[in-house]
């Protein structure tokens, strides 16, 4: 088991009148090298549960565990070296670096390795032709189109070759077409045995992994394959 | 992260936004001309200050006293009474010649060149030395004394060839001299000056001693540019003949010499001889027809002394806020820094920097704002300080290495202290709200 999450509650302003309970007793597992779609309205509490099993956000009750550790126990520390080292991140808005050209983004997490030069150059070229993006290494994100931007931070992902990538709305800013290549890289990383899971609002896009989950009001609402969850 | 990654990212932030780096610099730039400027410039008018008490010797007091009215010898009197005063260790008057001789010595002259005349002296006033910056051509015309037997010993100048007057010539009012090192070089050159005889105004004065050159003895420290012009007041010093004081009746219209020199064995003992001395003036000049005066430089040096310590400590209060301005300056805008990149920071979190890493990029940022303002203070300084120390008083004094290395080690900890908060305000964001951020 790779993820393995009991009982996860995040609620903020507990107490209070203005509670919310972004998630509502969440028990969730996934395997290595399953292609895993979290879907929802907005406001249903999956980019919650991604923040959290990406380790970006603590639960405030509940289990986390991570291939066998338990998440709610490490450092700031140890969940940085989590986050480089097991997951790569796709966000919505790309989040790029605006002052660092291409390379230099996704030479980033690389840095944070402590990787040398020579090495962090390789893994990064290698990370943009993977995504067809090596010609504008030395393009800011500012001259790159929103297409271009989400493939750069994919190369950034998967730069580190991490275990785990996990995709907030990645195509929620594209084009159609442009939204159908990147779906195409997340399923060619998958069939190399990386373990995705994808947040997405759109059915469709949801559709094309092998099991969905649904979230609504903070609490999973149903979890199968494509016919079970009913798309 | 390693520092070489770290220093590249901030050459790139800050290279980014240079309007706005060069303002925050500003800031340090003033506050550490400002530093440069006033350390070298107090440092110079001590460093001067010292040199010349030293070459005028230590525990000496000046007596002015004089009776128009009276037939007594009030020199001999005074000369007596200090001769019994155990802390005394001698007297001399010191008188000058102020009218213009001619000196002459085989072909050798020396006259006084009108051009130079009224600078070829350390003038000692109002409280700081002024050092003429000179540059004129060398005026060798020496400044002519009248003392006795104890002249030396009260003004701090050593016998290097022959020997001072006898006690007999000065009362018999021999024709005879004692020389500066610069004078007795200047008329002789190479050759023993001693028992050869020079003429003044036409005058036979057998050479009897040479005094050592004080510019010679002078610690001024390694010779460099700093200590040049110091030295060169001194040197003036060397540029003396003396006569025996009972000259002053060929020379200056047969007035009296109402000036002595007292040379007191011990710093404490100066307040003793001057309630003494004040005690036995009045018993021998009337005051109604005369005047005395006893002047203790101990006390105006000490006083001195406090000013000038003073005006360190004010000045460098002055320099401690225009650095701490540049400071608050520097935290304020790493503050905005951190505000308007709290999206970056939470990229660089989420991708996997470590607390640590934040904070050592955010200090290396506004450690190297710091040290380029640093430097290009410290250029500053170096030309505000040339400005305004030829400007005040006519020599330069340039900022040592140590006040140098020191301002670019302030500068860098002013970034590294200044920058600390925001670094660690910067590094504590959570990651999902950093990225949460616009």
């Amino acid at each position: 088991m790779l993820i393995d999450i009991k009982d996860l509650y995040k609620i903020y302003n507990e107490g209070k009148e203005s509670e919310v309970r972004a998630l509502d007793g969440v028990s969730l597992q996934i395997d290595k090298g399953e292609f895993v779609s979290i879907i929802g309205q907005s406001g249903s509490g999956k980019s919650t549960l991604m923040n959290i099993l990406g380790c970006l956000d603590i639960p405030t009750y509940g289990d986390y565990h991570l291939d066998g550790t338990d998440i709610t126990e490490l450092t700031d520390r140890q969940l940085a070296h989590i986050r480089n080292k097991q997951i790569g991140f796709i966000f919505q808005g790309y989040n790029l670096i605006p002052a660092l050209n291409a390379r230099e983004n996704v030479e980033l997490p690389l840095i944070y390795q402590g990787l040398s030069g020579e090495k962090r150059r390789e893994r990064s070229e290698e990370a943009l032709e993977r995504v067809a993006m090596f010609d504008r290494a030395d393009h800011k994100p500012s001259e790159m189109s929103g297409g271009q931007q989400q493939r750069v931070a994919i190369a950034r992902a998967i730069a580190t070759r991490p275990p785990i990538i996990m995709a907030d709305e990645p195509t929620g800013a594209l084009d159609s077409k442009t939204g159908r290549h990147v779906l195409e890289i997340l399923h060619s990383l998958h069939e190399e045995g990386t373990t995705v899971i994808l947040i997405t609002h759109d059915n469709g896009i949801a559709a094309t992994a092998e099991r969905i989950v649904r979230l609504a009001d903070g609490k999973i609402v149903a979890d199968g394959p494509r016919e079970e969850v009913g798309l | 992260m390693n520092i070489r990654q770290a220093l590249k990212m901030a050459v790139k932030s800050i290279s980014s936004n240079k309007a706005r780096s060069f303002l925050t610099m500003l800031g340090v730039i003033i506050g550490l001309a400002a530093v440069i400027i006033l350390v070298s410039y107090s440092s110079g008018q001590n460093l001067a200050m010292k040199a010349y008490y030293e070459s005028q010797g230590t525990n000496v007091l000046t007596v002015s006293a004089s009776d128009w009215n009276s037939s007594r010898d009030i020199g001999q009197e005074l000369y007596d009474y200090c001769q019994g005063l155990d802390e005394v260790v001698g007297i001399t008057p010191n008188g000058q010649i102020w009218n213009d001789m001619t000196i002459t010595y085989g072909a050798k002259t020396l006259t006084r060149n009108n051009r130079n005349g009224m600078m070829g002296a350390v003038v000692v006033g109002g409280g700081g030395v002024m050092v003429d910056g000179g540059g004129q051509q060398e005026d060798h015309y020496p400044t002519i004394y009248l003392g006795n037997d104890q002249f030396g010993l009260c003004n701090n100048y050593q016998i290097a060839k022959g020997r001072e007057f006898s006690y007999l010539e000065i009362e018999k009012m021999s024709q005879v001299c004692v020389l500066g090192s610069d004078t007795a070089e200047y008329l002789f050159s190479f050759s023993d000056p001693i028992d050869k005889t020079i003429n003044i105004n036409g005058r036979p004065f057998r050479v009897i001693g040479v005094y050592e050159s004080k510019a010679a003895k002078a610690t001024l420290g390694k010779d460099d540019e700093n200590s040049y012009w110091i030295k060169d007041s001194i040197k003036r010093q060397d540029r003396l003949l003396l006569l025996p004081s009972t000259m002053t009746r060929y020379f200056n219209n047969n007035q009296s010499i109402d000036q002595y020199t007292v040379k007191v064995k011990t710093s404490d003992g100066m307040k003793e001889v001057v309630t003494a001395l004040n005690g036995f003036l009045p018993t021998i000049v009337n005051q109604y027809t005369g005047y005395f005066y006893v002047d203790n430089p101990n006390e105006w040096k000490e006083n001195q002394q406090e000013a000038d310590d003073m005006q360190s400590r004010f000045l460098g209060g002055i320099a401690a806020i225009s650095l701490l301005v540049g400071g608050i300056g520097i935290m304020n805008i790493m503050l905005v820094t951190v505000t308007e990149r709290t999206r970056e920071i939470g990229i660089r979190k989420a991708i996997g920097a470590e607390r640590r890493s934040i904070i050592i990029q955010f200090l290396i940022e506004a450690a190297m704002i710091c040290g380029i303002g640093g430097l290009f203070g410290i250029a500053v300084g170096y030309i505000g300080t040339m400005i305004i120390t030829k400007m005040s008083f006519g020599l330069v004094i340039m900022p040592g290495s140590g006040i140098t290395i020191g301002a670019f080690a302030i500068s860098v900890a002013l970034g590294i202290i200044f920058g600390l908060y925001p670094a660690i305000k910067a590094s504590a964001l959570q990651p999902v709200e950093a990225l949460r951020a616009d």
